[in-house]
């Protein structure tokens, strides 16, 4: 019985730790609809006048020219520890300075989640468990080179298209 | 005079922030190895992210200071090997695969075998030890698959490695099973 809970648990953390990939053209789509619903009249008459608008200003916020070759946007990752005896859960790591008010995890039935961007990169992170329990994260693998006496696991986001 | 200030104040300047959390001795410390770190032309993030790390896990200052003297001390032998154009996070990953137990020939090895960024093949390389694969193994699998692998492929085989290690394959065996394996096109290490 027990294997069973804990075959459930971990397929609904495999399912869980899936990067959430957001279309790179959705905030293109939402200001032209935004731009459409904003002018109803003129919304049969100039929707591309609209996505292009959207998209022109897509691209000078981001300034994707700017963007080494080497590296990409950050995708958003999902980190899960089931610790159903915990009060609270920080995820604490290289890309939150090591500050657990930065990433505090929420909760389901025990399974405490959040989702933190990264840009591609190796990150050492760890859990902080009602702030004092240091636990590494069993899905992934062990930082080896441990210097401070407490275990930290280590996540690699590779860039896109390599 | 004047130039002396003026370096004073850029010196200030440039502190991060961040580091006010270390108490002021492991601070000065930690600024000038951050210090002496970048004059070399090697990244500070990883260092301050390390005095960060030590300091929210409360650890000692002498044993945070060494940490990142440490550090800073691998980053410049891995950039001596990858090359002045290395990223932070492929030093970052030579690093771990280095303190992994990779030597520095099989680190040029990886550099003259592979085109493209590094970081996913000096990662896996070091997860595989850190799953109990002997490094030599380690580095030997992560060789062979590194001139034609790609990332999400070598993601892929590390994990199925530690699934057989999990399921009580040695660890060294289960390497060097699953490279042959992805040997062949269509199987387990390739992409799905």
């Amino acid at each position: 019985m027990f294997e069973q809970d804990d075959d459930i648990v971990e397929r609904m953390i495999r399912q869980l730790r899936r990067p959430v990939s957001i279309d790179p053209g959705l905030d293109a789509r939402v200001m032209g609809e935004i731009a459409a619903a904003a002018q109803p009249g003129k919304r049969r008459t100039w929707p591309w006048l609209a996505a292009a608008a959207a998209v022109l200003a897509v691209v000078v916020v981001t300034r994707p020219w700017t963007l080494d070759p080497g590296t990409s946007r950050a995708d958003a990752f999902q980190f899960v520890l089931v610790a159903p005896q915990a009060a609270s859960v920080s995820l604490v790591g290289d890309f939150n300075d090591w500050d657990p008010a930065r990433s505090p995890m929420h909760t389901a039935h025990g399974v405490w989640a959040t989702v933190v961007p990264l840009a591609p990169g190796r990150y050492r992170y760890a859990f902080l468990v009602n702030g004092v329990e240091w636990r590494a994260d069993p899905a992934a693998p062990n930082a080896i080179d441990d210097e401070f006496g407490t275990p930290s696991s280590v996540v690699t986001v590779a860039g896109r298209g390599s | 005079m004047i130039i002396v200030a003026l370096l004073l104040a850029t010196q200030v300047a440039v502190q991060d922030p961040r580091l006010e959390r270390l108490d002021p001795e492991t601070r000065s410390s930690v600024i000038a190895i951050v210090d002496s770190a970048r004059e070399m032309g090697l990244p500070s993030e990883p260092l301050v992210q390390r005095a960060l790390e030590g300091a929210t896990k409360g650890a000692a200052a002498p044993r945070i200071v060494a940490a990142v003297r440490r550090l800073a001390a691998d980053l410049g032998t891995v950039r001596t090997v990858l090359g002045a154009r290395a990223s932070t996070p492929e030093l970052e990953a030579a690093v771990a695969a280095l303190r992994a137990g990779a030597s520095v020939p099989v680190l040029a090895s990886l550099r003259d075998a592979r085109r493209g960024p590094l970081t996913m093949t000096l990662s896996v390389l070091a997860d595989l030890v850190a799953s109990g694969v002997p490094p030599d193994s380690a580095a030997a699998v992560v060789l062979a698959l590194a001139p034609n692998a790609r990332d999400v492929d070598l993601v892929e085989f590390r994990r199925a490695v530690e699934r057989d290690i999990a399921l009580g394959a040695p660890p060294a065996a289960a390497a060097a099973v699953r490279v042959n394996a992805g040997a062949r096109p269509g199987t387990a290490a390739s992409r799905p």
